[in-house]
């Protein structure tokens, strides 16, 4: 008998080894050896007390349920149910060790013994499935607001994009086609016009290439090293008098050094964002000031232009804009919105904050860098 | 009289190489093109170029190994074109001794500087005039007599200040790595962190700049190293 029994156990495993994944194997490893050891249990607890039966079916049903939490099918809370009933028949009841359904009161007793086990797998197969479900539409919805997300910036960028590759295809094609005709001075124009819009595309681009610098894949991958603050903004200023000859700013420095881990490229394109946007935006061609300033955590690093300040209503969401709707004409060109918004993950990446302010006469723009400890002796 | 000097631009980009051919013929260089790095090679030891303008990402052959193979036989001046993604080949590549770089994008005047300036430094080096004191503006550097002055004053200097001074100097127009600056200073075995460089240079800054917040006379590469201002023209 035990030898049928254990032949068609193993016939039973190697049919469904052929078919079925590792998790299958482990669904019905994990029915057999939790009913096996529930059966155990309840052997060694009537042993010990042969008048608590109750206990021993209770013991069965929390056998069930567990299955059918660990399981993905609905067939191995059942598949258990059966040998539970049968398992209770043949060990706990009269007459021991020997099936019988057919005594007074035995058919209803195994009956609804078998009802309610394969009702509690059943709902345990349901709560699961449902939290499974839950938890899959949540997901679905996070990556729907991270497409949405993506999409608007998408959006934004091409729109970006296209505005001055538009006038330099319009200039271009207008010099090639009308070339005899135009006097040399409309040429120096069209030719000037197209200069300027590819370097405001390539200061784009590089805006754009500076966040794959802070995230990839949503992973943070800043490379810090302590920087001398004052070489960063020394470089940022002669890159912009290098692309604007006639750029103008104060720059000032205390006395000491100061120094904080940092990606040196990324707060330069921070202070060069700042730096244009003082210079194109402010409507006023009087020299910005920048200057540094510190405490005993941060360091700061303000731009400030004497130009006509921003309006109120804008100065909230500066830095979350996305430039799909362009506000005022002269504006969208040179569109600010998506470097002030790369500036700002810039510096949270950074652990440091970035924020604006009007000042009766002109807008100043700052940021802070912790310093994180950074301890410094200076040797004269 | 550029009609004699020889440049040879190994560029795989048609429009750049088109682009800098036309430059540097307006200036009457005499323009060699090479389109791969095995080009480049055979180009470079056939007709002794004066001057290699080298772009670091080429399809068949990587830049620094064609550097390595010039460096074996020749001490013509390289210039590399990186471009910004490759920010850490440019270190690299200045290790492996080109002379100089220069990042895409960049302006005509940038380049044409770059090259002048390189030519003229292989032509100091060689020359009786190795030790005449650099001036720049209104800074004067005497290597012979340990002495360095702005509009007249003398500006005193510590000894490792004067010794970053005088090998930026040397090398003006140039940008030195942190680590060339710190091996010749401080030696081969010193420790392998610059923060002792940035002090020094601040400590330079504040002696020899007219104004420290706006220097004028050695410029900042970040990441890289340190640039002096050219020297004034003799």
């Amino acid at each position: 008998m035990r030898k049928y029994i254990w032949k068609l156990f193993t016939h039973f495993v190697n049919l469904i080894s052929h078919t079925h994944t590792f998790h299958a194997h482990f669904s019905l490893l994990f029915t057999i050896g939790t009913t096996i050891a529930a059966t155990l249990l309840t052997y060694l607890y009537h042993k010990i007390n042969p008048s608590g039966a109750a206990n021993i079916g209770l013991i069965y049903i929390l056998t069930i349920m567990l299955i059918s939490y660990h399981t993905d099918k609905y067939r191995y809370g059942i598949l258990a149910a059966i040998i539970s009933v049968f398992c209770i028949n043949y060990l706990y009841t009269y007459p021991f060790y020997e099936f019988n359904f057919t005594m007074t009161g035995y058919p209803i007793t195994f009956l609804v013994m078998y009802m309610i086990s394969i009702l509690s797998s059943a709902t345990t197969f349901h709560m699961k499935d449902q939290a499974r479900k839950i938890q899959e539409d949540e997901k679905l919805i996070m990556e729907a607001e991270k497409e949405k997300l993506r999409a608007n910036l998408l959006r934004a960028i091409s729109h970006d994009l296209r505005t001055p590759l538009t006038s330099m295809i319009g200039a271009s094609s207008s010099y090639l086609e009308n070339g005899d005709t135009l006097d040399p001075q409309d040429k120096t124009d069209l030719v000037q016009q197209i200069y300027e819009d590819a370097n405001w595309l390539l200061h784009m681009v590089e805006n754009l290439l500076s966040v794959t610098r802070i995230t990839s894949n949503g992973v943070n991958v800043l490379k810090k090293s302590p920087e001398v603050i004052e070489e960063v903004l020394f470089d940022a200023v002669n890159t912009m008098r290098k692309r604007y000859p006639e750029f103008q700013v104060h720059v000032s420095v205390p006395e000491d050094l100061l120094v904080a881990p940092m990606d040196p490229l990324l707060i330069k394109q921070v202070i060069l964002n700042l730096l244009e946007n003082s210079w194109f935006h402010s409507n006023s061609k009087k020299p910005a000031n920048c200057y540094l300033s510190s405490d005993e955590q941060q360091i700061y690093v303000h731009v400030r232009d004497y130009g006509n300040g921003i309006p109120k209503d804008k100065l909230e969401y500066i830095f979350d804009a996305v430039p799909s709707a362009p506000s005022s004409a002269t504006d969208s060109r040179k569109g600010m919105g998506i470097g002030l918004s790369i500036c700002k993950a810039i510096i949270r990446a950074h652990n440091g904050e970035i924020a604006v302010c009007n000042h009766t006469e002109g807008t100043e723009f700052y940021f802070s860098l912790p310093k994180e400890g950074m301890h410094f002796e200076q040797n004269d | 009289m550029n009609k004699m000097i020889k440049i040879l631009v190994i560029e795989d980009e048609k429009h750049i190489r088109t682009f800098i051919t036309s430059v540097l013929t307006t200036q009457q260089y005499q323009v060699i093109p090479a389109v791969t790095g095995r080009e480049g090679l055979s180009q470079a030891a056939s007709q002794c170029p004066n001057l290699i303008l080298l772009d670091l990402g080429l399809p068949d052959m990587d830049g620094m190994e064609i550097i390595t193979q010039i460096r074996k036989w020749s001490s013509v001046p390289i210039i590399v074109i990186s471009a910004r993604i490759q920010e850490d080949d440019k270190v690299s590549a200045l290790d492996a001794g080109a002379d100089d770089y220069i990042t895409k994008p960049f302006g005509n005047s940038e380049l044409l500087a770059r090259i002048r300036t390189a030519l003229r430094h292989s032509n100091r080096l060689r020359g009786p005039l190795a030790n005449r004191p650099y001036r720049s503006g209104g800074l004067i550097i005497d290597f012979e007599k340990h002495l360095v002055a702005r509009d007249g004053q003398e500006i005193h200097l510590t000894q490792n200040e004067f010794k970053i001074v005088s090998l930026l100097a040397k090398n003006n127009g140039r940008v030195l790595l942190y680590d060339q600056l710190i091996e010749h200073i401080w030696g081969p075995y010193s420790e392998n962190d610059n923060t002792i460089l940035r002090v020094n240079m601040a400590n330079i800054r504040r002696k020899l700049e007219p104004n420290p917040a706006e220097p004028i006379y050695i410029f900042t590469e970040i990441g890289v190293g340190y640039r002096m201002a050219e020297e004034d023209p003799t």
